[in-house]
């Protein structure tokens, strides 16, 4: 290391000094500032936990929170809930620095300039929600509201306020998982997901379902997965994943089969078919006939060329699954976000039907959810269902955007043109706590509270075999001028005559949390005082019922259709498959104004603070491209640019970019940071769902001569690689 | 002779950060805290009076100290809880008054902090069956409140080791 005299006596100098600050800047460790009037709850220095749930993401996980003085210092699982049993991810670990995040949104704001100039200026709450109902108001049945999945008694106030003043309510969060919930729904005729109990299973073979990253709920199937690997004394539990591009998952099987992308459906019909052919099926009488109909119809030679898995390889599988004791198949990630993702997740469903583990401990069992408590009527949607509302703003049927919590300027690509609903409405009102990309483009912001703030509840529909409605209650006092989303609404409700106003009389949210809980704690036969049994549940964080017998299921149908998936871009132009992943850390770009999110180092490359673009080690090699190269990502929608990490772990004619950065609002953290790879799909969506077939761009990479500022954790300050321990470096 | 300055001025710096951080410390070592403190109380409260005279338990006040890490200084009601009914009034006595008519806290000066890689907590101490005065001295006979020891590990560490206490790192250190 080269270091000058002169900088030595700099830094030893700028030591010193600072080493003299603590005693004499900081005034507030030199008072002792007690309390005017004793708090009972409160002892100073010991802490108080208390019981909520998790909206970091759509998962509900329960946690506990610990409190100081009135202050959140510290977020855990919480040991009894039956989702995540006292486990947490990382984005709930980090859902402090939402709370405390530097750039909320800290009381109602107005736009001030143009629309989308960005420039806002506070606003009363009083004249805030005025002038939001009198729009509402000069505008029957003009109203669109997107939401993030609200659920329990938020999600039955939201649809029973818009339809009250016959408007539209989507639930709508960017996610891999619609295809799954539709294949479930199409295959098995349940609206709710199963429990896949791979805690018990002993054999999985995944087609892509990133369960440990962030498929369904992360945290507890990333608990089923260690039951099922040690948990057992005598068994450990065989792991296969097939999937283009070696995620997380992936790198914790026993093998992965990096299959061409989009024909994951094929390979499951192949699989089948020779289930099938060697007599190793457990079909009931009635399904017999229909099943091998289904399956002769395809060549297992055709199958192998398309999906590049060898017919060999396609024996073995298959022999293993049928003949393992408890075998289970699950599909998700990249497999869903194509063309043909609800067929293909049907495909692997009809496995599970060949194998007979319906029911079954260690196969898909579907457990009934809590019933009688309401969660209104508004269904999930995905990104067709946002195209069609672009339609109803251009017609002119629509005229008002109400968004929470949902960022569809950043997760739907522009070739969606969904920004015309932005250009087209005429009044915009966002409640959400954060100045994300869409928010940013508001004429109103009615910033709800932080959900650590927040009274809410959460009514699990599936994956645990328990019914579940989780409780949320404020672990801290609102540290803004922010008021609760749902106190909003029925002040609103109460601007209108009939019977709107008469359906929503509650005072404010919680009056109304409490009427739903009391209602459904009678039903399920709780005899105490309300009072009572309303305080154990908030000390539990919730209401879990007993564990009942798995329904039965009497609708198996088999996919409509089997085909490979449709791709944008032809093949000569444009010839890398193309798959922008959701970010561990980041999600869809929700993380992003998290510092320590940002920080956590991706689990493959050990990239942090940014994007980058994950080329194959062959291919960066024919191409003359090495790790740190900026590169352009071409596609027939647009392009994108950022450094290359060679990565070994995905097949050659495959680029994948992960998603969470290139937000243009969203705060300090994140603004400006990276790109974001949905920005340049093309608008494809798969039929069935209407989810957007992410997987589906074909692109083209290009060097740029650039380099970039990668910081991958794996190597040293001067961006030289790590020495294995033992050997000298490259520095 | 600008030359010769830009050669030194590296060196001078350094030497007057040395000098400065030199006097500091040797306040620092002469519990300096405590002699700027102890008369900047906003408040001239006197341990002798409660403590001594009215013999008034100190968990009466130091709520936290036989269950919490911090012993706790009083909120102000607790000193309203006798000062509302008496009579005496002293220009001490006001400031409290003000204070409490004021809805506002009483900003005490703190004579003593740990830092923050240091846990120590006065319940387990208390529990041990130790007393208040074995650390904070005879405050029932000081109308002043100085800071009665140095607080410092070897002040901590001859103490376990008399009292065969535990001097794990990690006893303090976590």
């Amino acid at each position: 290391m080269d270091l000058k005299r002169r900088d030595f006596l700099k830094v030893i100098g700028a030591t010193a000094a600072g080493s003299l600050l603590p005693g004499c800047a900081n005034v507030e460790t030199r008072k002792l500032i007690p309390y005017l009037l004793p708090d009972d709850e409160i002892v100073p220095g010991v802490a108080n936990w208390y019981a909520s749930v998790c909206r970091e993401c759509e998962a509900g996980c329960g946690i506990i929170v610990r409190v100081m003085e009135g202050r959140a210092k510290k977020i855990e699982g919480n040991p009894t809930h039956p989702l995540n049993q006292g486990k947490l991810c990382a984005m709930g670990q980090a859902s402090l620095q939402g709370l405390y995040n530097p750039d909320r949104i800290r009381g109602p704001l107005q736009r001030d300039g143009k629309r989308g100039e960005g420039k806002f200026k506070p606003i009363s709450w009083d004249d805030g929600i005025a002038r939001w109902v009198s729009e509402l108001q000069k505008r029957p049945g003009g109203a669109v509201m997107i939401s993030r999945p609200a659920s329990g008694t938020l999600a039955r106030l939201f649809s029973e306020f818009m339809r009250g003043i016959s408007g539209e309510l989507l639930f709508y969060h960017p996610s891999e998982d619609a295809p799954v919930r539709t294949a479930n729904r199409l295959g098995f005729g349940i609206d709710f997901l199963p429990e896949y109990d791979l805690a018990n299973a002993t054999y999985l073979l995944s087609f892509g379902a990133p369960f440990v990253d962030h498929w369904l709920s992360p945290v507890h199937f990333g608990i089923a997965y260690g039951q099922m690997r040690q948990g057992r004394p005598t068994v450990r539990g065989e792991f296969v994943q097939v999937e283009p591009r070696l995620s997380l998952t992936a790198a914790s099987a026993d093998q992965w089969i990096p299959i061409r992308p989009g024909t994951e459906g094929l390979l499951a019909v192949g699989v089948g078919q020779i289930i099938l052919s060697e007599r190793r099926a457990r079909l009931g009488k009635g399904d017999q006939k229909r099943f091998e109909d289904f399956y002769t119809r395809f060549s297992l030679d055709q199958i192998a060329a398309q999906t590049e898995v060898p017919r060999k390889e396609m024996i073995r599988l298959a022999r293993e699954f049928s003949t393992a004791a408890a075998p289970l198949a699950i599909g998700g990630g990249i497999a869903a976000v194509q063309t043909n993702g609800t067929d293909t997740m049907m495909a692997i469903n009809a496995l599970n039907i060949l194998v007979g583990n319906l029911g079954q401990p260690g196969g898909i069992r579907f457990f009934q959810p809590a019933q009688d408590f309401s969660s209104g009527e508004a269904a999930m949607v995905a990104e067709q269902a946002l195209a069609d509302v672009r339609g109803e703003f251009k017609q002119g049927s629509r005229s008002v955007l109400m968004l929470y919590q949902s960022n569809p300027l950043f997760t739907l690509p522009p070739s969606m043109k969904f920004g015309d609903v932005f250009d087209q409405a005429a009044f915009i009102v966002s409640f959400s706590p954060f100045m994300d990309d869409s928010t940013a483009m508001a004429d109103l912001i009615l910033p709800d509270h932080f959900f650590l703030e927040s009274w809410g509840d959460y009514a699990q529909a599936g994956i645990t075999p328990v019914p579940v409605v989780g409780l949320g209650q404020p672990v801290v006092n609102p540290l803004y001028d922010t008021r609760p989303v749902g106190d909003l609404f029925l002040i609103a409700a109460r601007q209108y005559e009939g019977a709107l106003k008469a359906r929503l009389s509650w005072k404010d949210f919680k009056s109304m949390m409490e009427a739903q809980w009391k209602s459904f704690l009678n039903r399920q036969g709780v005899n105490q005082p309300f009072e009572a049994a309303w305080i154990e549940r908030l000390q539990q964080g919730g209401w879990w019922g007993a564990q009942g017998k798995p329904i039965s299921v009497s609708k198996r149908e088999l996919p409509p259709s089997v085909a490979s998936a449709r791709f944008e871009g032809d093949e000569k132009t444009f010839p890398f498959y193309f798959y922008p992943f959701p970010s561990m850390n980041l999600h869809y770009g929700q993380g992003a104004n998290r510092p320590w999110l940002q920080e956590l180092p991706d689990t493959a490359t050990t990239a942090v603070w940014g994007s980058w673009v994950e080329i194959n080690t062959k291919t960066a090699a024919r191409m003359g491209i090495h790790t740190g190269d900026v590169v352009r990502v071409i596609s027939p929608f647009g392009q994108i640019e950022a450094p290359a990490v060679i990565y070994p772990g995905l097949r050659p004619d495959l680029i994948s970019v992960p998603i969470g950065q290139g937000h243009t609002a969203y705060g300090r953290y994140a603004k400006g940071r990276g790109v974001n790879p949905l920005s340049i799909l093309a608008p494809l969506f798969d039929e069935r769902s209407g989810s957007l077939a992410a997987g589906g761009t074909r692109v083209r990479i290009e060097k740029t001569g650039k380099q970039g500022n990668l910081v991958l954790v794996d190597q040293t300050a001067e961006g030289k690689k790590r020495a294995p321990e033992g050997e000298r470096g490259e520095a | 002779m600008a030359l010769i300055l830009r050669r030194w001025a590296g060196t001078l710096l350094a030497l007057g950060v040395v000098v400065v951080a030199l006097i500091i410390g040797f306040f620092y070592s002469q519990g300096s805290a405590d002699l700027w403190g102890q008369d900047r109380q906003p408040i001239a409260f006197s341990h002798q009076v409660h403590a001594g005279q009215l013999q008034i338990n100190c968990l009466f006040c130091h709520r936290g100290a036989n269950i919490s890490p911090t012993a706790s200084v009083p909120p102000v009601y607790i000193c309203m809880m006798c000062h509302k009914s008496l009579k005496d009034k002293t220009p001490e006595i006001d400031k409290l008054l003000t204070y409490w008519n004021k809805k506002e806290p009483i900003p005490w000066v703190r004579l003593q902090r740990l830092p923050d890689f240091v846990h120590f907590t006065h319940k387990m101490h208390l529990s041990a069956g130790f007393k208040c005065t074995d650390c904070h001295g005879q405050v029932a006979q000081m109308s002043q409140t100085p800071r009665a020891a140095t607080y410092e590990m070897g002040w901590c560490v001859r103490c376990h080791e008399r009292n065969r206490a535990s001097k794990d790192c990690f006893t303090c250190h976590y």
